[in-house]
């Protein structure tokens, strides 16, 4: 142990009250960081997986070809490009051969073609307009969580039979129907089909829980009128960060529309992210304003160790190792601070994660969902560190800077 | 002067204050300290004793003139290696023992070693201990020094400054805050610690009987030793 961090330690030790108040703005900071980054990242991840989990990481969808427009010349300096303008053309016409093609990626885990098409639905004396998804279900099943996600009746019970379908939870509630019941779905001519309610499925969104009802494939093609197979194709990938890549890929190859993940849901992803930026910054200040009170408590010490400075420096301690008492100060306040603070930030975050709430909004959760990051310990520690070194610099370099004579001197 | 000179200064000039308040403490000082022996500085308060000691124990720097210890001269050297000039050669005694108030004696003690850095922990321990032994206080090595009376936290002092077996030693008015009985213990102990283990010691002191006992009076006025004289060594009793 070297000697200013020895001496350090026994300031610290020594002055309990204001060690434990300067422990203490560091130990919640930590933790209060720690803890809301724990539960916003908990919510957006929920979001991403969930949506991923229905809608798939990766989207490819109309075809398109290059405007060609061989008269129109860009002025120069012109921000506008005749380059990228496409003619879209609705629906994938050959998905078997897009589907063979994507399956030699490597990223590329499984896909599924969906037609997709808006109906209006009726069950007893209750209607509503809903999203229908045309899925194949063997192909659906491996790229999709919808296995995991039916809290009521059997996969295999819809894959039996073409006239059931899989309804969505908040669907279900909305037209007051459950397993084994009859939901009548209109037909662009005017028919109503009827189906049989196979299972309800929970995917934990909202938007998507309230909305989609899942038939076989050729039965919505028939009942939605539709000429190509498919409306589009969602694909399961391995790393779902590597969607965006992906899609650009897909574009190019294919001449169809794709979509990343992170492309469909850009403004929920942003609002999330405002979200979680916002609360780390509050959580930030508190750390800041725990350096404020330690730079107080180092700044107080130094005035009340001024004999001890001076006893130092007539003894042989440089600058630098009086400089380093009060930095070890700052550092051992920091360290411990922050070693406690993961420890009760990780002790909240579990028992946040046990608190009761009933969200039936955006998201569906019975309880608060947090995530486990290494990351924001590491980032929460960071920023510990960072506030205290800052707020203990000062101190440390006007202790360094007293002259002993002078304190000797006015001692006498 | 046939002994070895241990620490000695040069026309040594200082000056202290600013503008109007600016006061020149020190004209011009020469002086010589040989090891083994005992000097004395007397003069009236603000003669200059303190400031010579101050710049002696290179606390201070002087504005002219130059300091050596040993013959090598240390006027010019860095603020860090002036540092650990005092840390091994000088063992500083201020008047009002300044001992660091959250360690017990021992541990006072090993403060100027920690520094060295050249004993282990139980070394520095047993150094210590000893060193506080032979001052009288083997019996309170872990009792904080704020729970120690006057006259032994002067002890610790003493002893702190003996920790790294420095070769000079600077009193400012060692005595100047105890009573008669603990001022002639602990100069006694001083002037021991000179003659038995060969260091040099300069005392800053108002105290004339202790003046008397030294081996050599310096005696200051206005920032000037105005008259230095061996002292005959019968005087060297209390």
């Amino acid at each position: 142990m070297t000697p200013p961090l020895y001496i350090a330690l026994r300031f610290l030790t020594h002055r309990k009250r204001a060690l434990l108040l300067s422990l203490s703005g560091v130990v919640f900071g930590v933790a209060i960081f720690i803890c809301t980054q724990a539960q916003t990242q908990g919510f957006t991840r929920y979001f991403i997986e969930s949506n991923i989990g229905s809608n798939g990481a990766l989207v490819v969808r109309s075809r398109f070809r290059p405007r060609y427009e061989p008269l129109m010349v860009a002025a120069k300096n012109s921000k506008e490009s005749t380059g990228g303008r496409r003619l879209y053309f609705e629906g994938i016409t050959n998905p078997n051969e897009i589907m063979r093609v994507s399956r030699q990626f490597p990223d590329v885990i499984s896909c599924s073609p969906v037609l997709r098409g808006s109906v209006s639905a009726r069950a007893g004396f209750e209607n509503a307009t809903v999203d229908l998804y045309g899925i194949d279900p063997a192909l659906h099943a491996r790229t999709t969580d919808i296995l995991h996600q039916l809290i009521d009746g059997r996969f295999d019970d819809f894959r039996n039979n073409t006239s059931a379908i899989i309804i969505g939870s908040r669907l279900a509630e909305l037209l007051q129907t459950s397993v084994g019941d009859t939901v009548q779905l209109l037909a662009p001519n005017g028919e109503y089909w009827r189906f049989n309610v196979a299972a309800i499925a929970r995917a934990g969104i909202g938007s998507i829980d309230s909305t989609r009802i899942y038939s076989h494939a050729k039965v919505a093609q028939a009942l939605l009128q539709q000429p190509s197979g498919a409306s589009m194709i969602i694909y399961k990938l391995r790393d779902r960060n590597r969607a965006p890549v992906l899609a650009s890929c897909f574009e190019t190859l294919f001449q169809h529309d794709a979509l990343s993940w992170q492309e469909r849901e850009e403004s929920t992803l942003q609002l999330f992210l405002t979200l979680r930026m916002s609360v780390a910054i509050t959580t930030s200040l508190i750390i800041l304003l725990a350096g404020f009170g330690i730079f107080n408590v180092l700044a107080m010490s130094v005035l009340a160790k001024i004999k001890e400075i001076a006893i130092l420096r007539s003894m042989g301690y440089r600058r630098i190792d009086i400089s380093w008492i009060f930095l070890w100060q700052g550092a051992l306040i920091a360290a411990a601070g922050s070693l406690i603070g993961c420890l009760l930030g990780a002790l909240m975050t579990w028992g946040m994660s046990r608190i009761p709430i009933h969200l039936r909004g955006l998201l569906y959760t019975n309880h608060f969902v947090v995530t486990w990051e290494w990351q924001h310990y590491a980032f929460a520690t960071l920023l510990a560190l960072l506030a205290v070194f800052i707020a203990s610099y000062v101190p440390a370099r006007r202790a360094a800077e007293l002259a002993p004579v002078v304190t000797i001197r006015g001692s006498r | 002067m046939s002994a070895q000179v241990s620490l000695s200064c040069d026309r040594i000039e200082r000056y202290l204050g600013e503008e109007e308040e600016r006061v020149h403490a020190l004209r011009g000082v020469s002086l010589e300290i040989e090891t083994g022996s005992v000097h004395a500085v007397v003069g009236p308060s603000g003669c200059g004793k303190s400031s010579l000691l101050y710049i002696l124990g290179l606390l201070d720097t002087p504005d002219a003139g130059h300091v050596s210890i040993e013959s090598e001269t240390v006027s010019h050297l860095s603020d860090d290696e002036l540092a650990l000039k005092r840390n091994k050669f000088i063992g500083f005694i201020f008047q009002f023992h300044f001992l660091m108030e959250d360690f017990t004696a021992q541990e006072n003690v090993m403060i100027p070693m920690r520094k060295l850095g050249q004993l282990s922990d139980a070394q520095m321990r047993a150094r210590a201990a000893e060193l506080l032994d032979g001052v009288g206080l083997g019996d309170k090595l872990r009792r904080r020094s704020r729970h120690l009376s006057g006259g032994e936290q002067q002890r610790v002092a003493i002893a702190r400054a003996l920790a790294n077996d420095p070769r000079v030693i600077l009193a400012d008015e060692p005595t100047g805050n105890l009573d008669t009985a603990n001022s002639q213990r602990a100069f006694e102990l001083l002037q021991k610690l000179v003659h038995e283990r060969g260091k040099a010691l300069l005392l800053a002191t108002h105290n004339p009987v202790i003046a008397e006992a030294c081996d050599w009076l310096h005696e200051m006025k206005d920032g000037r030793i105005i008259t230095s004289h061996a002292l005959a060594p019968e005087n060297g009793r209390l």
